[in-house]
């Protein structure tokens, strides 16, 4: 397909919230991403006495009653939680008067899973006391749409609202679609993101059973995540929330409002494969790449950085820096590309919108982070992971890369904002 | 921005297990609720849905391939296979990057967490099913059409609860008209009679009840109470006009424009003014560059409830002005009830074939008018009509709703 050309609307960045492993708020977490902080530890949300990954990236310390009030709380699952706690910090730095021009604003924040926590001990009420004791909240609660109901509501915000699952690139698909959305003219500024709180009992143990998480490090999480590395042996389980709120740049201009860099397009693709392993040498994830740089109307050798999916498995890393390869070609090997879940771990639908989050930053600062635990080369893996700590860079384009379970794969390219 | 229409359907309902079956059903107003069969719902007064009738699963996919598939996925799979067979759609010419799949559902496979929830909790994490993840996420539907198909185009799905559906080929059509893929294989599925989820929805006080379960849905009478479950699935081909005329391909209709939005109120009722569905209409009419005056029918939400009908009413009148006075609103739900994240699509499969086949289905159980439901239900009998344009509605938990327009396709 040609670019699609459809408007000649530019879609800029204007505030961001994140709630990672890391930190609670966006520039404690960039801070710690930069310094390469670790944010895995051994699980305490839930018993892991009998399980066999007890690490997890949790974001200790959340109290949502520093965000909301005890009896919305209390209706709430923990990813809703999140997902408010971020959306809080990205619309206030934004700045915008939502209430303003409410039919105009929309909402859409990614989730994979739902409120897996609440359905758990919903179970066990079921179970034990019968379906009479079961909370009226149960389907509200648990619903993955749920975080982009709950920020309407809170912000006001009535424009499009819902969820875009694709598992792993469920965060990144929302922020793409969001960017179509105004570009077509159904909305002026949306809240975009991605939340996820998977950190129980049966998320670790039904990650597990399909194989993909860490097991070796239980005794050293601060080494379980460690994409690209040669001894990498699964993805470390975590949780997370991040909001971008993302706006035509008239609008923004119009206002006054900072702008943190430019969302200039997205290309989306199926490996059309298998249900839970990438396809061959990559090629979906090349194909998502191509369509975002075609849309992009760059050349592959102008992108400066590439946030990667980097999950720290063997088959995604491996198959990634493929396609990395297939795409980039020469330029590969002067490309400086880092996997920040090396410090906050998989937040499954969340990942895409805190990445997506990072590469803003990192054009805003001109900074990249780290891949952390590289420490032992993979000969698979021989591209520029940035393994030495945080880089000064000069970067005009970044691109973000997200690959989700089901084959989905995303690819978003943000630009430097000069005015 | 490219013209986008449908060329293929392919639908479950408690009505049939074929498109031509529902669609039969629905025209000759017959109820497809009855009594709970596919669990143990004894703890009941009223233990009422919308099931699919002698709908075998292992006619879909063998027996290998059902442990690892939820049936909501294998309820989309079969209607997407029934939409592609209709559409003509030779896989083998058409290129892979240029079909996309977004599917949406309300629930996905989320009561499996439940089961298995048992056996980590009985028997140890060793028991937990190395499905389960794939069998929950509800884009799984979305990448198993795929590789079924070899649509490596964009894909994914959407929830937005009980709007889903609605939302889903909305953005699917957004595709199209952008360029992004030729065509997109797009619609709702929902497989949500499940122990854990029935108890949800009754204890929020939404279900509706009567002696007579046929009776049950009775969306717009004065003695509505509740909205009855069901499952079920709708899937379309939706299609670039240039593309399906290269092709040769019969059109069903023309989608027009679709929109969504939000209450932005509560997470559980309905904005008591309807303005955010309002917000829907508006902007789908908008997006469709229609009047209200064009618009011949609406296929509503109306799911039932109290507040929710009455609140959609509003909102039709609110919308449509004096032209509410010459508009047909009929709510499917009354025969094959509420398929949460299924009902979308199919209610907007129906909207799309009222234009082609000149004939409205009915709100059937209306027998007592509320004096705060004061439009044309088309009650108990469908109706012969010269529909042109044609709006489906949907309205979520969440405060998400969505609207989408139909016109019919004249061969121009």
């Amino acid at each position: 397909m040609a670019a699609s050309g459809q408007s000649e609307r530019r879609v800029v960045i204007t505030g961001i919230g994140m709630v990672t492993a890391v930190g609670i708020g966006r520039e404690t977490t960039w801070e710690a991403l930069l310094n390469g902080e670790n944010g895995i530890g051994p699980v305490t949300l839930c018993d892991t006495t009998d399980l066999a990954s007890r690490v997890a990236g949790e974001v200790t310390d959340f109290d949502p009653l520093d965000f909301i009030d005890r009896k919305q709380a209390r209706r709430m699952d923990r990813f809703t939680q999140l997902a408010l706690a971020a959306s809080g910090e990205a619309i206030e730095q934004a700045g915008i008067d939502i209430e303003a021009r409410a039919d105009e604003v929309g909402c859409m924040i990614g989730c994979g899973i739902g409120g897996i926590q609440t359905l758990e001990e919903q179970f066990k009420v079921l179970f034990e006391h019968g379906p009479s004791r079961i909370s009226p909240f149960l389907v509200p609660s648990f619903i993955s749409d749920m975080a982009a109901g709950q920020v309407s509501i809170r912000y006001g915000a009535r424009g499009p609202s819902y969820n875009t699952v694709s598992a792993c690139a469920s965060g990144a698909d929302a922020i793409g679609t969001s960017f179509e959305v105004i570009r077509r003219g159904d909305a002026v500024a949306m809240i975009t993101g991605g939340a996820e709180a998977g950190v129980s009992r049966m998320g670790l143990a039904s990650f597990h059973a399909s194989r993909a998480l860490s097991t070796s490090f239980n005794d050293d999480p601060d080494r379980a995540a460690r994409p690209f590395d040669i001894d990498r042996d699964g993805f470390v389980l975590a949780e997370g929330a991040a909001t971008l709120i993302i706006e035509d740049l008239e609008c923004a201009q119009e206002r006054g409002a900072e702008v943190i860099a430019e969302v200039i397009s997205y290309g989306q693709s199926a490996d059309a494969f298998h249900v839970t392993q990438p396809s061959e040498n990559g090629e979906g994830a090349a194909r998502a790449m191509e369509i975002a740089l075609g849309h992009a109307g760059i050349a592959a050798s102008e992108i400066d950085y590439v946030n990667a999916h980097g999950t720290s498995t063997q088959l995604n890393d491996k198959f990634e820096t493929m396609s990395v390869k297939t795409v980039f070609g020469e330029s590969a090997l002067s490309l400086p590309i880092s996997a920040t879940k090396s410090m906050v771990g998989h937040t499954l639908g969340a990942c895409g919108a805190i990445e997506g989050a990072v590469t803003a930053l990192s054009l805003r600062d001109q900074r990249i982070h780290m891949t952390r635990n590289l420490d032992n080369p993979d000969p698979d893996c021989d591209l520029d992971y940035v393994p030495e700590g945080v880089r000064n860079v000069d970067l005009t384009y970044a691109m973000s890369n997200s690959l989700g379970f089901g084959g989905h794969n995303s690819s978003l390219i943000f630009r430097r904002f000069d005015g | 921005m490219r013209r986008v229409v449908v060329t293929g359907l392919g639908m479950l309902t408690p009505l049939g297990n074929d498109l031509a079956t529902s669609w039969d059903g629905l025209i000759a107003a017959r109820s497809g609720i009855g009594h709970i069969t596919s669990f143990d719902a004894s703890d009941y007064e009223y233990p009422i849905a919308g099931e699919l009738k002698q709908f075998d699963d292992e006619a879909v996919v063998d027996r290998k391939m059902l442990r690892r598939m939820d049936r909501a996925s294998v309820l989309a799979l079969a209607a997407a296979r029934e939409a592609v067979a209709d559409a003509g759609l030779d896989l083998a010419v058409e290129p892979s990057e240029d079909i996309g799949v977004v599917l949406g559902t309300g629930i996905g496979g989320g009561h499996l967490i439940v089961e298995n929830q048992r056996l980590l909790d009985e028997k140890g994490p060793r028991r937990v099913s190395p499905f389960l993840i794939t069998q929950m996420l509800p884009d799984t539907a979305t990448g198993l059409i795929a590789i079924e198909l070899g649509a490596n185009g964009p894909n994914m799905a959407i929830t937005a609860a009980c709007a889903t559906g609605g939302a889903a080929p909305g953005e699917a059509a957004e595709i199209i008209a952008r360029g992004e893929a030729e065509i997109v294989i797009a619609g709702g599925f929902e497989a949500p009679l499940r122990p854990i989820f029935y108890a949800g929805f009754h204890a929020m006080r939404a279900l509706a009840h009567h002696d007579d379960p046929t009776m049950a849905a009775r969306p717009f009478d004065a003695e509505r109470n509740g909205f009855v479950v069901a499952e079920g699935a709708g899937v379309m081909v939706m299609e670039s006009l240039e593309h399906a005329q290269q092709r040769g391909a019969e059109i069903y209709g023309e989608w027009m424009g679709s929109a969504s939005s939000s209450d932005a109120v509560d997470m559980v009722a309905a904005a008591d003014d309807g303005r955010g569905v309002a917000i829907a209409m508006r902007k789908a009419l908008k997006r469709a560059d229609l009047q209200t005056s064009k618009i011949d029918y609406i296929n509503a939400h109306g799911p039932g409830t109290p507040l929710g009908d009455r609140v959609e009413s509003f909102a039709i009148r609110k919308v449509f002005g004096e032209d509410a006075n010459n508009l047909m609103v009929s709510s499917t739900k009354s025969m094959i009830g509420h398929m949460m994240g299924a009902s979308g699509a199919i209610e907007a499969m129906v909207a799309l074939l009222t234009t082609k086949h000149g004939v409205v289905p009915p709100t059937i159980n209306y027998a007592n008018p509320d004096p705060d439901c004061d439009l044309d239900y088309v009650p108990n009998e469908a109706r012969e009509a010269d529909v042109r344009y044609a709006m489906s509605t949907s309205v979520g938990l969440g405060g998400h709703n969505s609207a989408i327009i139909f016109g019919r396709w004249e061969g121009e």
